[in-house]
């Protein structure tokens, strides 16, 4: 089940309708006119654009021009239907293009796996290599509450939340979904994944619906939540990134936009109101951890940029070059690496766990009526102040969630240790000027090497014990030898420079910047209390504190 | 509209000034107290109360719940009241101090460890017993992340002196009234050492710089400490706790072991234990909490007074603007 064709046309009406009549509720009993939603909207629309002026645009800037000589001389009656036609095209450009031959194609000759993935990258490529690859399945390993989350699939409607580190990311969770027995999710993809003509096709068949985030106007960004909470409400299974988009830093995700989350307790209170048979909403966290990442050298790169000069859209990285992903894919999978996808309990709306039978837990385990949280004088009510601070709650439990869930591996143990060893090796060098210009030494013994990741793997497996952080097989059981010889055979294998070598009896820091992404893994666990060196980054993990 | 009912866990000195300003305000009100002798004496006190022999009966079905126990009864009664607490009910609290545990626990962590509320309200600020139960006017701070539950204490407090202001900070204001008991041990310090007005005033203010520090670093924000629930609570000399706190400052700084001093005063001083653990929250950082350290090492009887209070005296005021790591 992707979207039945019926449901489509039943949301777009729908959405079309809620957004208005909210609109013209607020005109009425709020005073926010509505000539002034309509203004917003063209002035936001009509000054991207002006920004972008590809083909598409001009029928586009079109009707914005349009929109805005109707604008002046309108009525209240023409404004609404004005506005009804703005809030259409929103929704018919979000909502995907389902068609069901092909989903039917598609779930017939497997899932969005790698051989998509290969093939839409590089048909050649993949007539030539493909047979010697080890597969995708190998690879991937779920782990933690996946039986549950078939069960609450069952119960209500889930919603996936993941860490995003990379444009990867939705494939795996697309390949992971499918081979746990659940039908696709739907999500809202970034316009700028749907450039790569066969993975948009295949997203846009499988459930993705798009997003464009260039879009400022807030009439866009309503719509876009009225239609994420109507799939939700109409028992869609929804995947959404809570961090907004993929994390700059390297680091796991504290802070977290949240955007499309919000959507969950009003479908849940619609849900209540007509008498829905399921009208649970389940969010499900999911943590995944890979030894490298794609995206690596971009990203970083942007995170390290001066404050407001990164860019919260990035279009021409790796993952825009089919023969960097191809390649990644390929050494990532010939390394006999591990893609962990760790799924967390799940939480209902207001950041409560949820058990197996999908009963919201108190901390006691006492079973608790969730319907009260939303109750205002004995009757489900959305309240937005109040909703929204239910949402940011559920935003922690997610983070925290990930913290937990995060599997670190070799190349995080690696880079923490050396990055650490830089540190202590240049003490009068500040972290911006050592990433920046570096410091007086570049290289360390390598037995000291030795001694700080064995010291680290000593102080993870006590945190890893507690249930604080999650270990990959090398960190877990294997020797500081055998965490430094995995962490540099991935780090030769893909980024332009690796992120370390290892000369002689001597470990040379060749990417500082690298070793400060892998490095970020590890933030948030205390890790630095032994050296009394402060935190690389600032608690929300968004920037390098200023005093480090 | 139907009255309101507010549930008043705890009869001491507090809970009795909440349950007559709640009912001044029309609300419905139940009051839970802990032994028959306290409910029965209530019953002299407080008319047209109905006094709860449990802490469910009080709060089942309540739409507002006030807790007026001291911090180390907090985990108890938030436990028991648990068992009935729904998600629409609206909590309020007036606790300063930290809480019985491992860390540096703060009373609505408590709340959220043993019931499944969210809307919690903390009541800080010159709260002052007797002047709430006086017709004088009372000002406090209620810090909620939830505008309902303002709303709805607004509503109660309408008619009555109590005018209360608004805050979105719960840690910083539970933090600000609880580093203002450990200043109130010191300013009860001072005064016995007859060290004056200007020693009480560099007390209060490293007070309040701690008070700062260790709320930053748990998430509050720094305004928070320069507004009514920071240096407005230590202007007016009588808040809600600092009389005890006062007295036990004073009986140390004379001699008195803190064992001594708590029995003869037979109440819980919020204070002592605050000052412990606000120094091994601070252990781990740059950050040295000398106002603290002194009161704890008074306390422990490792300190004399003298001497603790005059490293407070020559520390440095500077308030940093670094922050604590967390």
């Amino acid at each position: 089940m992707v979207m039945r064709p019926e449901d489509k046309s039943r949301i777009l009406t729908e959405v079309q309708s809620r957004v208005v009549e909210e609109k013209v509720r607020l005109a009425q009993d709020h005073g926010q006119p509505l000539d002034e939603v309509l203004a917003d909207s063209i002035y936001h629309e009509r000054r991207r654009l002006s920004d972008d002026r590809n083909s598409s645009s001009k029928d586009e800037l079109e009707f914005w021009r349009d929109a805005q000589r109707q604008l002046v001389r309108t009525n209240e009656r023409q404004q609404k239907e004005l506005l009804a036609r703005i809030v259409q095209r929103y929704a018919l450009e979000i909502c995907g293009n389902f068609d069901e031959r092909v989903y039917k194609l598609a779930t017939r000759v497997g899932p969005p796996s790698l051989g998509v993935l290969l093939n839409s990258v590089s048909p050649l490529r993949l007539a030539t290599r493909f047979s010697s690859l080890p597969s995708l399945d190998d690879a991937v390993i779920i782990q933690g509450a996946a039986e549950q989350l078939r069960r609450l699939h069952e119960l209500g409607t889930v919603i996936l939340a993941p860490t995003h580190v990379s444009n990867l990311d939705s494939i795996v969770m697309g390949f992971s979904v499918y081979r746990m027995g659940l039908p696709p999710v739907l999500y809202g993809a970034g316009l700028n994944l749907f450039s790569n003509r066969m993975i948009g096709f295949f997203m846009r068949n499988l459930g993705a619906y798009t997003v464009d985030r260039r879009k400022k106007d807030p009439l866009y960004k309503r719509v876009l939540k009225e239609y994420a909470t109507l799939t939700l409400e109409l028992g869609y299974d929804n995947l959404f990134f809570p961090g907004g988009t993929r994390c700059r830093s390297g680091a796991v995700e504290r802070k977290l936009k949240l955007g499309l989350m919000g959507a969950s307790i009003p479908a849940y209170i619609n849900n209540l109101r007509a008498g829905a048979k399921r009208p649970k909403i389940f969010i499900v966290p999911a943590t995944l951890s890979f030894q490298l990442a794609l995206e690596a050298e971009t990203l970083v790169d942007d995170f390290l940029k001066e404050v407001g000069k990164s860019r919260y859209i990035i279009t021409d990285d790796e993952f825009s070059q089919p023969r960097t992903v191809f390649d990644f894919a390929s050494q990532l999978l010939q390394l006999d690496s591990r893609i962990y996808l760790t799924l967390s309990q799940a939480l209902d709306p207001f950041g409560n766990p949820v058990d197996d039978h999908g009963e919201s837990l108190d901390p006691h385990g006492r079973s608790i009526d969730i319907a009260r949280y939303v109750t205002v004088k004995g009757e489900p009510r959305i309240l937005p102040q109040r909703d929204e601070e239910y949402t940011r709650e559920v935003g922690q439990r997610i983070a925290e969630a990930y913290a937990r869930d995060n599997v670190v591996q070799s190349t995080h143990v690696l880079a923490r240790a050396v990055f650490t060893l830089l540190r202590l090796r240049n003490p009068q060098v500040d972290l911006v000027r050592l990433l920046r210009v570096g410091g007086h030494y570049e290289d360390m013994e390598l037995r000291e090497v030795y001694h700080e990741v064995g010291r680290l793997q000593d102080e993870l497996r006590g945190l890893s014990g507690r249930g604080g952080v999650r270990l990959g097989e090398t960190v877990q059981t294997g020797t500081a030898e055998d965490v430094v010889a995995d962490g540099l055979r991935h780090f030769d294998s893909f980024h332009s420079k690796p992120a370390c070598q290892r000369r002689g009896d001597r470990m040379f820091a060749t990417d500082r910047n690298l070793l400060f992404y892998y490095q970020n893994r590890l933030e948030g666990y205390r890790l630095n209390r032994h050296h009394r060196l402060p935190p690389a980054l600032t608690a929300d993990h968004r920037s390098l504190r200023g005093d480090a | 509209m139907n009255a309101p009912v507010l549930a008043v866990l705890g009869g001491g000195t507090l809970g009795q000034a909440v349950a007559k300003v709640a009912q001044a305000g029309g609300a419905k009100v139940r009051v839970w107290t802990r032994t028959p002798e306290a409910r029965a004496s209530l019953a002299e006190t407080l008319s047209d109360v109905e006094l709860a022999e449990s802490v469910e009966t009080a709060a089942r079905e309540a739409q507002v719940v006030a807790f007026c126990v001291p911090a180390s009864a907090l985990r108890h009664v938030a436990r028991q009241y648990g068992e009935v607490a729904t998600g629409d009910q609206f909590v309020l609290h007036a606790v300063r101090g930290a809480c019985p545990g491992a860390d540096f626990i703060l009373p609505h962590r408590v709340l959220r460890e043993e019931t499944c509320v969210r809307k919690i309200g903390v009541l800080g600020g010159p709260l002052y017993a007797p002047e709430l139960q006086s017709n004088r006017p009372v000002a406090a701070v209620l810090a909620s992340r939830f505008d309902e539950t303002y709303e709805v204490v607004q509503r109660i407090t309408a008619n009555t002196p109590v005018r209360v202001h608004r805050s979105r900070d719960v840690v910083g204001v539970e933090v600000a009234g609880a580093l203002s008991n450990v200043s109130a041990l010191a300013v009860g310090m001072v005064e016995a050492l007859e060290l004056g007005d200007m020693a009480r005033g560099v007390v209060l203010t490293q007070g309040l710089i701690e008070a700062a520090r260790v709320g930053v670093a748990l998430g509050a924000q720094p305004e928070t400490f320069s507004g009514l629930a920071g240096v407005g609570d230590l202007i007016p000399r009588h808040v809600t706790s600092t009389e005890r706190h006062y007295e036990l400052g004073r009986a140390l700084a004379e001699g008195t072991t803190l064992a001594h001093a708590l029995r003869d005063m037979g109440k819980e001083v919020e204070g002592v234990l605050t000052a412990e653990r606000v120094v091994a929250f601070a252990a781990h950082s740059h950050f040295e909490p000398v106002l603290c350290q002194a009161v704890h090492g008074v306390c422990a009887g490792t300190r004399e007074a003298g001497e603790a209070l005059e490293a407070v005296l020559t520390a440095d005021l500077e308030l940093g603007r670094g922050v604590m790591w967390s």
